[in-house]
């Protein structure tokens, strides 16, 4: 039993990882009132990229930051066609979203179904030996804190500083933004690099931490699921972040119980961390003021200072 | 202006060129042309992997006398009806489709081409000109079975496995019935991933069935070696199907159920190039050299092994049969009597899952 409460609760928190950085990157674009949605593309393009720098270099380090620098890049491309050329935000973030699943091939294909040595867990003596406690909060591998590290990051930064309230005022009204002094477009296109970045870097930690291997399609849809959980977390990074833990440990949970036999079927089961998700970020967020006032009023709407 | 000459010269040549092409290719009829179609790339190990073993079969085999063209990684539907066509274009007399979702489109092309030979792979649909090709898991998957039943401590093997379809149902039956032979105690847990590709979800299974008190794995259908690492990392064993899987468990490694087309793709080559070619369902097991056991662990002691050796051969030599009754089902009804044993199709079609399988199957 504690092996499986130990699965469970360390797990969860290797899952929901890739999530948190994803998502934390992509609540900055849309409040700063850019639609970005080729997350899956940007994660598969980071988790190649991660893979392979890490595989010749050996350095894990020298793996995440190329993983962040290669998603980046591709996140110009939907900012040239979003903020240059107008584009619509969602067909540009579909598109690049494609081509960065495209690009993951590409990068990835000496190493199709290559492993790594995971980057190593932390340990901190008796700490991490305690049971149950030891392996979920002090046995995890480094990334999983500066994930969380994120999450409180962010929150601060987007509520309490000067940065944030140009952020989310150019995501609120990037007219009256403009009219004050703010560059509107240098602000989307940090916000959107930044998103990049960190799509990137929560895609390399599915191949270099929770998943250590690099094969075609890994990423597996959970791009999507950090779109969603940005909305349905309501634009609020804590929200969000206990989003991405509760789809972990769900997801966790059905593996858990088909293992015990209950006679459930068990295409529900792979259902569940969806539906419960949703489910329970749309009840906590019910409150329709509060969304309304979470919603970055400008989200996908381009934007021209020429007018 | 003679600059301009020269450049419609080369124009016009290299119009002359191109439309000869295809002429050249008709004439250049002594060397066969194969297509390859793979669903997947054709990594280190895997589904596609195989393939591509029995295509470099085939080019040992012949040498000049054939021709490769290669295609990967093309999703089942429209793109891969293209290829095929594209092939019958480019001149290739064979095609080997790599896939199930194929099928349709195999056919198709069958009946417009009566001159190109096609084999496709695990298809039920035949013509004249196309034929399909499986491997008999069951028989490996009763050896590894035994193996796991012999070693296992904890009488848990965890199985982490994609849809339960009816080939995958009956290598589940098959790994049970050979664990319960030697260890009548011996349960499995099945996890179904309800997904063909996710190697993240595969390794979470593997964690949580080993959380479960699984000390044995059984990774079925995992083109990666997603769960193999897991269980290397976390020391209980493994046992994977379709390549060997040694590298990535070197000290866990159960067994590998190794499956081969060599010998049959170049039988097909032969038949295409005698002339004698006919659609028909090949169904390779052991005795066919299409199915067999890759990289026994050292930790199996040698009287284990001679047991497993002793089935090895009584199997190839069409003596045991995995499907041998009495089998029950998970609910204690009688599936298959005493001493029968179950009809080709009736395995092909398998929808239930016998005694000593605890998860149920999803329905």
């Amino acid at each position: 039993m504690i092996d499986s409460l130990t699965f469970l609760l360390a797990g969860t928190l290797a899952a929901a990882t890739p999530l948190i950085f994803a998502a934390m990157g992509e609540l900055v674009v849309e409040k700063s009132g850019v639609l970005n949605l080729s997350i899956e593309g940007l994660m598969a393009t980071g988790a190649a990229t991660g893979f392979v720098v890490a595989t010749v270099t050996g350095s894990a380090v020298a793996g995440f930051t190329a993983a962040a620098f290669a998603s980046m890049l591709l996140s110009f491309v939907f900012a040239a066609l979003t903020l240059g050329f107008l584009a619509n935000q969602v067909a540009a973030g579909l598109a690049v979203g494609i081509l960065g699943l495209g690009t993951s091939v590409l990068i990835g294909k000496q190493y199709e179904g290559a492993t790594i040595k995971p980057i190593a867990n932390i340990d901190l003596g008796f700490l991490s030996d305690l049971p149950i406690i030891g392996k979920t909060l002090f046995g995890q591998d480094p990334m999983v804190y500066v994930g969380i590290a994120s999450v409180v990051l962010i929150t601060w930064v987007l509520n309490r500083t000067k940065l944030g309230l140009i952020i989310r005022a150019v995501g609120e009204s990037p007219k009256a933004a403009n009219s004050i002094g703010y560059p509107v477009i240098l602000v989307r296109f940090c916000a959107i690099a930044f998103g990049g970045a960190m799509a990137g870097i929560g895609g390399a930690h599915l191949t270099l931490s929770y998943t250590p291997l690099w094969a075609e399609g890994l990423v597996a849809g959970r791009g999507w699921i950090v779109v969603a959980l940005v909305v349905f977390g309501t634009w609020k990074a804590p929200r969000i972040a206990l989003g991405a833990y509760l789809f972990g440990a769900v997801s966790l949970l059905e593996l858990f119980v088909q293992g015990q036999g209950f006679a459930i079927p068990s295409q529900l089961m792979s259902a569940m961390p969806y539906i419960i998700t949703i489910i329970i970020l749309a009840i906590i967020s019910r409150d329709a003021r509060i969304i309304k006032l979470n919603h970055p009023a400008s989200l996908g709407v381009p934007y021209t200072s020429g007018e | 202006m003679n600059f301009m000459t020269r450049k419609i010269k080369v124009l016009f040549g290299t119009i002359v060129a191109l439309a000869l092409l295809p002429l050249s290719q008709a004439f250049a009829a002594d060397v066969l042309k194969i297509g390859y179609i793979y669903p997947s790339p054709a990594g280190d190990v895997g589904w596609a992997h195989e393939l591509d073993r029995g295509r470099l079969a085939i080019e040992e085999a012949f040498g000049d006398k054939v021709e490769s063209m290669v295609v990967e990684n093309i999703p089942e539907g429209p793109d891969a009806a293209r290829i095929m066509n594209q092939f019958a274009a480019q001149g290739a007399k064979m095609i080997m489709l790599g896939s199930f979702g194929y099928m349709n489109d195999g056919l198709k092309l069958a009946k417009r081409y009566p001159d190109i030979k096609i084999i496709h792979a695990s298809g039920y649909k035949l013509a004249e000109n196309m034929g399909n090709f499986q491997t008999r898991n069951y028989e490996s998957a009763y050896l590894a079975g035994m193996s796991a039943g012999q070693i296992t401590k904890t009488n848990t093997v965890g199985m982490v496995a994609a849809y339960a379809i009816p080939e995958v149902v009956g290598i589940i039956n098959a790994f049970t019935l050979g664990a319960q032979s030697v260890n009548p105690d011996a349960t499995m847990k099945v996890v179904w991933l309800n997904s063909w590709f996710d190697p993240s979800k595969a390794q979470e299974s593997a964690r949580s069935l080993i959380a479960q008190k699984s000390d044995v794995i059984f990774s079925i259908y995992q083109d990666t070696p997603s769960v193999v690492t897991v269980a290397e990392e976390e020391g209980v064993y493994v046992v994977n199907t379709s390549s060997d899987m040694k590298k990535y468990a070197p000290t866990k490694l159960l067994v590998s159920m190794q499956i081969s087309w060599a010998d049959h793709f170049v039988e097909q080559t032969q038949a295409v190039l005698d002339g004698t070619f006919k659609g028909t369902a090949f169904w390779g097991g052991m005795a066919d050299n299409a199915v067999s056991m890759e990289s026994w662990s050292d930790d199996l002691s040698a009287e284990q092994l001679a047991a497993l050796e002793g089935k090895v051969a009584e199997i190839s030599a069409g003596k045991f049969h995995p499907f041998t009754g009495p089998i029950v089902n998970q609910d204690g009804d009688v599936m298959i009597k005493d001493g029968e044993t179950m009809a080709d199709g009736d395995l092909l079609a398998i929808n239930w899952l016998v005694k000593g399988v605890e998860t149920r199957l999803p329905k």
